[in-house]
């Protein structure tokens, strides 16, 4: 799922010079722009945008008037700052306004470009899933009293929304310039979605005030009636009146499965795998390395492991649609496991 | 500079190393392996790799006819490309020793300023 990255800066120069030097980052996001504060409002209202980079002095609309805008409307979208005229009391004005990042000008693109990679992961800290029937897997996250933001990417549109839930209650929904309980009836309308999982929800508001059930229903029946595969509505009330235990899991995970079997097989217990899930957000890197492997003619990239400092050690394994992450204790037997993945991928 | 790698270069399997700038600028590279000594690293660009990177202290990258293990130093990152008969824990205990040893030597904050630069 390519993420959206709003840049706001009134010199057109910067602006041009920062989307060209971006560019090479495509396989991880992509760059919106807009040249005053003004323009990042219309640009925040019609686009499903994940990171926010401003410079502080514009004229019409300044940053700090667009950092409190988006704090009040978009406060699960993060803001870096980046200015040419800092003092310690901006960068604190920025910080306590909900800056995520504040860098000061001239900067290295690299340097920003990490700062943005390293934000974005934050957004699907959760996990990812793909290709599932966002009711289903919505009413889990109810079920579970769930505290989170889902983004939603419908495969079929391409559209993207935003789903705000508090401890399994749906509080509020946001796509393409809607919001509240409109927005919630045609995300939830999607019948194929990629779904990405941050652990944080920070709306407190409940906005929507219906049962998660009825807008599922509500949703499908809207869909029927402007003649979109009617089936679906009886099969999704069939859904709803069979007990939760009928929910299906997603499909992603029956590889998954015969991972970590054969991952038990061989290791017993001991294997040390904490959790194994399909992430998208490693896209990037995995494509990296296949650049390199590209580079030294080594043929395709199998397997690899990263540790990141904090965290859970991790065994990455391309694979479509998103990579498969093994998630290690700490103390797991990674080069074993390497070595076993290694052999099977290679068999396969 | 070079005999910091001299143990690792002389492990079994072991193709070459090489160090990286924290804006991808190869710093410091020597191949042993002929093949890899024709390639020319300077001329691609590695930024796009260490930006993916970002937050990752330690990487191993399994390829069909490469094994690249990653560590990262003083903003940079050490790169040693070894077949797959390498002896890995070797290899890590290697770039173990000799990261505090580079930090000591050259005071530290960025490996860029303590290397001759490749263009």
């Amino acid at each position: 799922m390519i993420k959206n990255v709003l840049i706001v800066d009134d010199d057109q120069e910067m602006l041009l010079s920062l989307k060209e030097g971006l560019e090479k980052y495509d396989e991880t996001f992509s760059v919106i722009i807009a040249g005053d504060g003004r323009v990042a409002m219309d640009k925040l209202r019609m686009n499903p945008v994940s990171l926010v980079v401003t410079d502080l002095e514009m004229p019409r609309m300044n940053g700090f008037s667009l950092l409190a805008h988006i704090m009040e409307h978009y406060p699960d979208i993060p803001v870096i700052i980046v200015t040419a005229y800092s003092t310690p009391q901006m960068e604190k004005q920025a910080r306590s306004g909900g800056a995520v990042g504040y860098i000061e000008k001239p900067f290295m693109i690299e340097e920003l470009a990490r700062k943005i990679v390293s934000t974005l992961r934050k957004e699907s800290e959760g996990g990812t899933l793909h290709g599932i029937s966002s009711g289903t897997f919505l009413q889990l996250i109810e079920m579970e009293e769930k505290t989170c933001t889902i983004r939603v990417f419908d495969r079929k549109s391409d559209k993207k929304g935003v789903l705000f839930f508090r401890n399994g209650e749906l509080l509020d929904a946001r796509m393409n310039g809607i919001s509240g309980v409109e927005a919630a009836y045609e995300v939830f309308s999607w019948e194929e979605v990629n779904l990405s999982i941050q652990n944080t929800c920070q709306k407190t508001d409940k906005i929507i005030n219906r049962d998660l059930q009825g807008i599922l229903l509500e949703a499908m029946r809207r869909k029927d009636e402007a003649g979109i595969d009617p089936e679906a509505v009886d099969e999704l009330e069939e859904d709803l009146l069979s007990e939760p235990e009928a929910l299906k899991k997603p499909e992603v995970e029956s590889p998954i499965n015969a991972m970590r079997n054969r991952l038990e097989n061989e290791l017993g217990q001991r294997s040390g795998v904490d959790d194994i899930y399909q992430d998208g957000n490693w896209d990037g890197l995995i494509r990296q390395v296949q650049a390199v492997g590209d580079f030294f003619s080594a043929g395709p990239f199998r397997v690899g492991y990263v540790d990141r400092r904090s965290g859970a050690d991790l065994i990455l394994i391309p694979g479509d649609p998103a990579p498969t992450v093994v998630s290690l204790h700490s103390r797991g037997p990674k080069d074993r496991i390497l070595q076993i993945l290694m052999d099977q991928e290679t068999l396969s | 500079m070079e005999p910091d790698f001299n143990e690792i270069l002389s492990l079994d399997d072991v193709k070459g190393v090489m160090v990286l700038s924290g804006e991808g600028r190869v710093l410091f590279e020597r191949m042993i392996d002929p093949a890899f000594d024709r390639v020319k690293t300077k001329s691609k660009d590695w930024g796009p790799l260490l930006t993916a990177l970002e937050g990752v202290r330690e990487a191993d990258f399994l390829l069909d006819n490469l094994r690249i293990y990653m560590r990262q130093s003083a903003g940079g990152y050490i790169l040693v490309l070894m077949g797959h008969f390498a002896p890995i824990a070797m290899v890590r205990l290697n770039c173990d020793i000799v990261l505090p040893a580079l930090k000591r030597k050259h005071g530290s904050k960025g490996l860029g300023r303590f290397f001759k630069l490749g263009k």
